[in-house]
């Protein structure tokens, strides 16, 4: 990004806009006549809080109910929110948001003071969010977030109702995703205080500014619906009058309430994915998680041994993994940073930084390298520990891993299965000789995985070391954090080091399978944060 | 009979003092906390969220605090639903839960007693081994299996009745049948036996030689009878039909307080599985209370005054 490079979203947006409606004249003739679409949660709605909604139930509704400054759309594109444009200081830490005149349901005006409100709100301690971290990069986070600093301190100033500022306290290209994710939204001052602790814990008791509004929630029932927003700035390309949604837990109720009609959408498990693979109504949603595994490097036979490393990830067979043992929809990975993650153009960031030997599965050279590592070792024979969750998946995947390690010479896996907490601890104190680890991505940027394994990075549990991959991150991160195609360079050449060394052994993708009828159109998924957006969706005629 | 429960109700409080404080030390083994995102928060980011929850606090501090806050009638915030009181969850999704135990109760019981009685009656008949074998398959299947059965057969192919959902009469139907099965079961069975027995008493034999019609000797001496041990089977199915409707209440998702505890023990949402466990532990209590008082109603022998001492 070269000087203030003003970002024209708001003359694309007028293009693509002219585009739908002709789009959208021809669709007309086929829309249903009730554009009601029928949705399912797999869990309750807990709040509908902006700072405090952590799980993907709320996130869903807040992302069709609320809009930050940018929107994402299809394939992770941002498109204009509440910011109809934005600028970047040369230096990448001033970031200047042109806000358009938009209003809340309850017809008072979106301002830049809101976005000041709800951004304090969400990192001054009280509020005890659990996802104000991702504010690290604005100006006094860190001190005002452990209580040292007034809120009022936060890099973000109103300058006049229309725009925003944002001081950055090191440069951030992701920024951009961030403040199109659910703890970036505006807050209406007046409505949180006035409601106070009763605040978006039931749907009456909030206000909203995205496509549609949320009704009939009173807290802790299990069905609401999202009903049109008509105050919405860009309401007229809505086309659904409401989304019902609905709690089902149970996934033999949820398939037959699917196979009947009543829902339009069933997020299948293994076992209903088996059956119906083959179905034209089958989606495949890929996620940004990532399953891997770690060794423990601090000391002991996996440091320095890149050998004994690559043989274990040769010798396991992950496209068997994923189609035999979990049999969900998950896929076998192209590295650590998950596929549709992270695009340059029309570049997969996960095709550009392939590297054949850090995933694949060969097992005479696993063998081979194998018995080098021991010799080179001085041992003959090994006993390891691979340590996981106690999930059903995580009981799967040591089973299968310990039944490819019996065909490595001298080494004897045994396993343990652990809950949650105790894994985290035990990682994180490296209580372990391999350890089944996990990443989803809070936004869709390649360094969300990058980032984690750099030398002295907390969740880097296997403390692998590298002097280039540090490098590389340091630059995408620092030197050439404003320079989109230098950074993107950085970090391919970051994972192809970490695939090159081994230093972890990415284990599948994991994925959602869903079943979606054929008259349900333009629901776009995300791979991060909340995972739909109905604000483009439509019925079409179907009786 | 004033003293009596009086001398009840105070083993009542008592046993929930236990069940209250067991409860309570038992969450904290478990491995619970309200962290949603505990991987990618710092220790004291952590430290923070754990403080606002009052979890930084000594143990012995923290159950105070909680039995203070139970008495009066605050069971805390629910670590999944921010910000949103347990007393609140609970109230708001106790209703569905007591509608559907007290239709499976009444659809159990009074059918049961009356096919039992049949059974009885028409003592090694065509008519008595089919209600045996009735209530036979009654006790063997499982209730969640009989849900999916009814889902898929009468929900999903017949189209008769709602597979899931609440809102209305239709949407019980098929829950309270699930529910009430085993409980019919078991009154049938219970009321078969003793019918069986009392009928063949002598005061059975003295009524029909005092030339009572045979329906007057079933009505006012064999099935008054027999329906002391039935009252006595009433307490534990009503623990039956509360443990049956975490299971019942998920397949069918129902809003009620079973399905809220499953998922409160998924998430280890203790201030909701405590006030949960209070709940259920109160409502079988004082269905145990109401047994007692019912059987002195019915037999006048089993009621248990101060005079004696």
């Amino acid at each position: 990004m070269r000087l203030s490079q003003i970002l024209a979203l708001g003359t694309v947006s007028g293009a693509a806009l002219l585009l739908l409606t002709a789009c959208g004249a021809q669709n007309n003739r086929h829309l249903a006549r009730s554009q009601t679409l029928h949705w399912v949660e797999s869990a309750d709605l807990p709040t509908m809080d902006p700072s405090k909604s952590t799980d993907v139930v709320s996130g869903d509704a807040l992302h069709n109910v609320d809009e930050g400054l940018l929107r994402i759309g299809q394939g992770s594109r941002l498109r204009p929110g509440v910011a109809k444009s934005y600028r970047v200081s040369k230096d990448g830490k001033t970031w200047t948001f042109d806000l358009r005149h938009s209003k809340w349901s309850n017809g008072s005006p979106v301002t830049a003071a809101d976005f000041v409100y709800g951004w304090r709100r969400t990192v001054k301690p009280s509020t005890a969010s659990q996802f104000a971290y991702l504010y690290d990069h604005v100006k006094n986070y860190a001190t005002i977030n452990k209580g040292k600093r007034a809120p009022a301190k936060l890099g973000v100033k109103a300058h006049g109702p229309y725009q925003l500022v944002v001081t950055l306290s090191r440069p951030q290209s992701y920024f951009k995703y961030l403040v199109a994710s659910q703890a970036f939204l505006p807050q209406n001052r007046q409505v949180v205080e006035k409601y106070g602790s009763k605040f978006a814990t039931n749907s009456r008791d909030a206000v909203y500014n995205g496509p549609f509004r949320l009704t009939g929630w009173q807290g802790t029932n299990d069905d609401w619906t999202l009903k049109k927003n008509r105050q919405y700035w860009d309401a007229g390309q809505t086309k659904l009058q409401a989304v019902k949604v609905q709690v089902i837990k149970d996934q033999g109720t949820w398939l037959s309430q699917y196979q009947s009609g009543k829902v339009d959408e069933l997020m299948t498990d293994g076992t209903q994915y088996r059956q119906l693979k083959n179905s034209p109504e089958m989606h495949i949603r890929d996620s940004a998680s990532m399953f891997y595994l770690e060794f423990n490097q601090r000391q002991g036979f996996f440091k320095n041994n890149v050998d004994a490393r690559k043989a274990i990830a040769l010798a396991i067979n992950k496209p068997s993994l994923t189609q035999n043992i979990l049999a969900d929809g998950s896929q076998a990975p192209k590295g650590l940073v998950p596929t549709r993650l992270a695009k340059k153009g029309s570049t997969d960031f996960a095709d550009d930084a392939y590297v054949k030997s850090g995933t694949t599965y060969n097992l005479r050279q696993a063998r081979r390298l194998w018995k080098k590592a021991l010799r080179r070792s001085g041992r003959s024979s090994i006993t390891l520990n691979l340590l996981a969750d106690d999930t059903p998946g995580g009981k799967k995947t040591v089973e299968f891993i310990q039944s490819q390690m019996a065909k490595l010479p001298g080494l004897r896996l045994t396993t343990t299965n652990v809950p949650f907490n105790v894994r985290l601890n035990r990682s994180t104190t490296g209580d372990f000789n391999m350890v089944v680890s996990a990443w989803i991505a809070d936004f869709p940027d390649a360094v969300s995985f990058s980032s984690l394994f750099t030398s002295h990075n907390a969740y880097n549990r296997g403390h692998w070391q590298n002097k280039d991959y540090d490098a590389d991150v340091k630059n995408a991160e620092g030197k050439d954090a404003n320079d989109p195609d230098a950074r993107w360079h950085d970090l391919v050449s970051a994972e192809k080091t970490l695939m090159q060394q081994q230093g972890v052994v990415p284990l599948y993708q994991r994925n959602q399978a869903q079943m979606l009828k054929p008259y349900v159109h333009g629901v776009q998924y995300f791979p991060t944060g909340a995972q739909w957006d109905f604000s483009r969706a439509y019925i079409s005629d179907h009786q | 009979m004033a003293k009596y429960l009086l001398k009840r109700i105070f083993y009542l409080l008592l046993t929930l003092f236990i069940v209250i404080t067991v409860t309570f030390f038992l969450m904290k083994l478990l491995p619970g906390t309200p962290l949603q995102n505990q991987q990618k928060l710092s220790p004291s980011e952590q430290h923070l969220i754990l403080k606002q929850y009052g979890l930084t606090k000594p143990i012995w501090q923290q159950y105070l605090t909680y039995v203070g806050g139970v008495l009066h009638g605050n069971f805390g915030t629910s670590f999944q639903f921010s910000d949103q009181p347990v007393s609140y969850l609970i109230s708001s999704r106790i209703g569905p839960s007591l509608l559907l135990g007290t239709q499976a109760m009444i659809l159990g019981v009074v059918p049961g007693i009356l096919v039992g009685a049949l059974g009885a009656i028409k003592k090694n008949t065509w008519v008595d081994t089919t209600t045996t074998i009735v209530s036979i398959l009654g006790i063997s299947i499982p209730s969640f299996v009989l849900a999916v059965l009814l889902q898929y057969f009468i929900g999903l192919k017949l189209h008769l009745l709602p597979i899931a959902d609440w809102g209305g009469f239709a949407y019980t139907v098929l829950p309270t049948i699930a529910l009430a099965a085993s409980p019919f079961a078991d009154t049938a069975r219970f009321t078969r036996t003793e019918m069986v027995d009392v009928l063949n008493s002598d005061y059975i034999e003295l009524a029909r030689a005092k030339g009572l019609s045979k329906w007057g000797v079933i009505y006012h001496h064999a099935l008054r009878n027999s329906l002391i041990p039935v009252v006595t089977i009433i307490g534990p199915l009503a623990v039956n039909i509360m443990t049956g409707s975490m299971v019942i209440e998920n397949i069918f998702s129902i809003p009620g307080i079973g399905e809220q505890f499953v998922k409160s023990i998924l998430t280890n949402d203790y201030p909701t599985i405590m006030a949960v466990t209070i709940v259920y532990s109160v409502m079988l209590m004082v269905v145990l209370l109401i047994t007692d008082i019912v059987y002195g109603i019915i037999d006048p022998r089993i009621r248990i005054s101060g005079k004696s001492n």
